[in-house]
């Protein structure tokens, strides 16, 4: 990946915290920070990650891999008691100073965040060296899930930006369909 | 619902990028960094502010419920 000397505040957050994660679990990055990344301009307070589901002991490794780099968790301190949120498909936020966005995490809970992170990409565009889901999926997620304004016009931002094969977005809003 | 000029920007915004590969990042940075800056700039009045570290630990406490409830 070529070095991109204009990282934002985003950016670098977010490639400081998926670095951490990345030693311990496979992730992707998914919906709004994907467009953003891909220079969709907008704000965001939060950057959605989803992570394989984790063992207690893993995850208490991984928990204190981010303590140990100055993340705290918003929800508890401990690492059983995130654990438990994470368990009950609930997501976490992982913060590090006032004026940063959150990263909210969550488990893979069924097939198809699994699939999202087995087909996870790289997206040279952005500059960044963190996993994303697929563009297609991102696509069909905000068009046929998500649905608001802002994530409309996020889809269309990707649907420009990278040319979406129509059909992959097709198949993808298949699966939501089935799965969600 | 946004008024339709707003995706018209949108849109022009995102052939922007694709057809400046080069060009778009520096232009989005600034952009992505000013709200961050302003966002911490703001925080920080408040918290100089007559009772404003009250209100910054109210405003936590507010943080730590929304997404407890999410």
């Amino acid at each position: 990946m070529e070095p991109v000397e204009d990282r934002s505040i985003l950016d670098k957050f977010c490639m400081e915290f998926c670095s951490l994660v990345e030693k311990h679990v496979k992730y992707i990055i998914v919906s709004g920070f994907v467009a953003i990344a891909a220079g969709r301009k907008r704000a965001t307070e939060d950057i959605d990650v989803i992570i394989e589901s984790l063992d207690k002991e893993k995850f208490i490794r991984l928990h204190g891999e981010l303590i140990k780099n100055h993340f705290s968790c918003i929800q508890s301190d401990s690492a059983n008691e995130v654990h438990s949120y994470l368990k009950d498909n609930l997501s976490v936020r992982y913060v590090r100073e006032n004026n940063e966005p959150e990263m909210e995490v969550k488990f893979a809970k069924d097939v198809l965040d699994n699939l999202q992170i087995q087909g996870r990409i790289k997206i040279p565009l952005t500059g960044i060296d963190v996993w994303f889901g697929s563009i297609e999926m991102n696509i069909a997620y905000k068009e046929e899930y998500l649905k608001s304004d802002k994530d409309l016009e996020d889809a269309k931002h990707l649907r420009i930006v990278f040319d979406a094969n129509e059909e992959k977005i097709n198949k993808c809003k298949e699966l939501i369909r089935k799965y969600r | 619902m946004r008024d339709a000029t707003h995706m018209e920007h949108v849109v022009r915004w995102a052939r922007f990028v694709k057809e400046n590969p080069t060009k778009w990042k520096a232009q989005h940075t600034e952009f992505i960094n000013a709200i961050y800056e302003k966002a911490g700039s703001a925080l920080d009045k408040i918290t100089q502010m007559p009772g404003g570290k009250e209100k910054m630990r109210k405003l936590r406490e507010l943080r730590i419920k929304a997404a407890s409830s999410r």
